[in-house]
């Protein structure tokens, strides 16, 4: 029985880090490899969502945008700031931060729609060379991205931010 | 609020251990791994290399990969025109381990779907699009290439050797040629060039080991194109070689018994290529006797390179045929100069002493004569048969050339025109006319008679009918004269009484015989 969640703050911080570290890579990487009849080239996350703009799939580029880049980096910059507000004990706003990570807990699992795109992607178009796709090593930086990030704000205990309050 | 202190409780020193948890290998362990992963493939990265290309169609930023024997080591990073707007440069990432072909001999090709004689090509490119391909060379290290235009003649470095030949015309042979060892294909033609005299060609070769060893000193090489057809006093002749070779050309060559290891030839040595198989075969005299020969009848058929020979075997061959107009006499002679080869003759009883030509002129004395002869019915070619003619004399024509005259004697057709001509003329003077004639008068009365028997035909055709209506008639009356018809009845009492009236006449005779005198007296009673 604990009043708070123990190292609440630590476990966070760590989780939070190696999302950081792990979100580079998931960038910078190729995520898919989309082959038809032997043409073909692998694709980071940003080439993707270009591609799918010029293939004139708008609203899917559109949504991976969202899931896969605006959805990450708001939880990692979010949790980064609630972690900022329990060390430095910001007063203010203290409702809202609390929305905040509440955001941030319920939006985190949605982001793995991209991961769940790619596997079902992987293991459906198998077709030799008529068409293959295949995954790169960002999707399993991706993936590890979204967990840790998940892992982290379960792990923040949102008391903490009433904690400082004074 | 709770107040109350326990008296008895002492101070309470809360020990806070400041623990790291374990937590914190999560985030090391992250920044391992995609550290890791990022130095790997900055490791992986190669060279930055540029190209310059003629053209860059087909090639795109980002897809277009570099491969070496179809495995990737780069990639197209970037298309930009020159400074001077006249090519177009390439720059390509290539990847680390190919750091060791980049040397300044490598060359780069586009590779593109190719359809020519020799085959198709880079087929794989419609769909996949075309890529540069490398062959690497040795030299400095370089990072500026210039890309050919055509693929390379080579396209790796196998093992073999170059060798030049040379030839009258470059006819059908062009880099990429194959040249074939009874039968395989051993290796190519890859360039050709103008001699120095500037009266041949010499193509540039290259064959693959281990047939390279095979190349030695007496090693024959000819044109084997599809279809060899040579229509000779032999005959017709069909040799054929490879179907490749009908649509490209093509050389053979096939090394001499003769030959050993030894006498294998250096790089680059010069052979001379042949026409056909067959001229590769011959073997050249140097030793040639030349003579002229005057031909009484028509030479038509003959040829220049017509073969010589006794009684079947080859010994020269027709080297000019002239028309001869002698302005003073008006006379037009025919010389024809051969080369005889006196080393095809394997001499017995060999002395030294006399020479070639000396046999010659014993030879002739002996009824050796020259004698145009029908080489192939077909081809109607004709040649020169020797032989010994033993009762023929010698008949010189009026000989004006360099060389000495052979003595020749009319062909066998010749003198079969002539006894034909004797015949014919004997078939004239047949006197057909008269025979003509009476054959006519023959026939004519023969025409008479048959008309005449025709008549008799008729008339014979009536009898006929007559006899047919007797033979109807009698046929009746023999019926009436059956047996148990009344008439045969009374025929037969009819010959009865006959019978008995003779046999009393006959009585009547005898009595008289016997009595004469009873005709006068009377019978007598007795």
């Amino acid at each position: 029985m604990h009043p708070r969640l123990p190292n609440s703050f630590q476990r966070t911080a760590a989780l939070l880090l190696s999302a950081f570290c792990l979100y580079i890579p998931a960038n910078i990487f190729p995520i898919m490899t989309v082959t038809r009849l032997g043409v073909g080239e692998p694709h980071t996350i940003i080439g993707g969502i270009i591609a799918l703009i010029n293939g004139n799939m708008v609203p899917i580029a559109m949504l991976v945008l969202v899931a896969s880049i605006l959805v990450p980096l708001l939880k990692l910059l979010g949790i980064s700031l609630l972690l900022l507000n329990v060390h430095y004990r910001w007063q203010s706003h203290t409702k809202k931060w609390t929305i905040l990570y509440r955001i941030i807990a319920f939006v985190g699992r949605w982001s793995m729609l991209d991961i769940f795109m790619i596997s079902i992607l992987v293991s459906l178009v198998d077709m030799g060379s008529v068409a293959q796709v295949i995954a790169g090593p960002a999707a399993t930086a991706f993936a590890a991205v979204v967990v840790l990030t998940m892992l982290a704000a379960k792990n923040f205990d949102p008391r903490l931010i009433w904690d400082n309050q004074r | 609020m709770n107040d109350f202190i326990d008296p008895d409780a002492s101070e309470v020193t809360i020990n806070k251990k400041t623990e790291l948890p374990l937590v914190w290998f999560l985030p090391l362990i992250a920044l391992l791994v995609s550290g890791w992963l990022i130095a790997k493939s900055y490791n992986e990265k190669g060279p930055v290399i540029t190209i310059s290309f003629p053209t860059a169609e087909g090639l795109e930023v980002d897809k277009t990969k570099i491969k070496y024997l179809n495995v990737e080591i780069g990639k197209v990073t970037a298309i930009s025109i020159s400074d001077d707007l006249k090519t177009i440069v390439i720059t390509a990432q290539m990847n680390s381990t190919a750091a060791g072909y980049l040397n300044q001999n490598t060359s780069f090709w586009v590779v593109r779907p190719q359809v020519g004689l020799g085959g198709i090509s880079g087929l794989g490119t419609l769909l996949s699009g075309p890529y540069i391909a490398i062959k690497p060379g040795d030299g400095s290290k370089e990072n500026h290439f210039t890309g050919l235009t055509t693929p390379p003649l080579l396209k790796n470095n196998t093992d073999g050797t170059h060798f030049i030949l040379e030839t009258n015309n470059l006819g059908s042979m062009k880099p990429g040629t194959p040249i074939n060892f009874h039968g395989i294909t051993v290796g190519e033609v890859l360039s050709h060039k103008l001699s120095d005299e500037a009266n041949a060609i010499r193509l540039t070769i290259f064959i693959n080991k281990p047939y390279d060893q095979f190349v030695r000193k007496n090693t024959r090489f000819w044109i084997d194109s599809g279809i060899d057809l040579s229509a000779g006093t032999d005959g017709f002749k069909v040799r054929t070689g490879p179907l490749i070779s009908l649509l490209s050309g093509g050389i053979a060559f096939r090394a001499s018994a003769e030959d050993t290891i030894e006498n294998i030839q250096p790089e680059y040595s010069l052979f001379p290529l042949y026409d056909t198989y067959t001229l590769s075969t011959q073997i050249v005299y140097q030793n040639t006797l030349k003579y002229v020969m005057y031909f009484n009848g028509s030479v038509r058929g003959l040829t220049v390179g017509a073969p010589v020979q006794i009684r079947g075997i080859p010994i020269g061959k027709v080297t000019e045929i002239n028309l001869e107009l002698d302005k003073k006499t008006a006379e037009i002679h025919i010389p024809v100069t051969v080369e005889l080869e006196p080393d095809r003759i394997k001499e017995i009883n060999n002395d030294n002493n006399i020479s070639d030509k000396d046999v010659m002129a014993q030879l002739i004395n002996k009824g050796l004569r020259a004698q145009l002869q029908t080489g192939s019915l077909l081809t109607g070619q004709l040649l020169v048969d020797l032989d010994f003619h033993p009762k023929s004399k010698i008949v010189l024509s009026d000989n004006k050339s360099v060389y000495p005259e052979f003595p020749t004697t009319a062909s066998s057709l010749d003198q079969f025109t002539h006894s034909a001509n004797i015949i014919m003329d004997k078939v004239a003077k047949l006197p057909l006319e008269d025979l003509t004639a009476e054959a006519n008068k023959t026939l004519q009365s023969l025409q008479g008679t048959s008309k005449a028997a025709t008549g008799m035909l008729v008339t014979a055709q009536g009898t006929l009918d007559t006899a047919d209506k007797t033979m109807a008639s009698a046929h009746q009356v023999l019926s009436i004269m059956e047996p148990g018809s009344t008439t045969h009845y009374e025929l037969e009492q009819l010959l009865q009484e006959l019978t008995q009236a003779a046999s009393s006449v006959k009585q009547l005779t005898d009595y008289l015989e016997q009595n004469p005198n009873s005709l006068i007296r009377g019978k007598k009673d007795q």
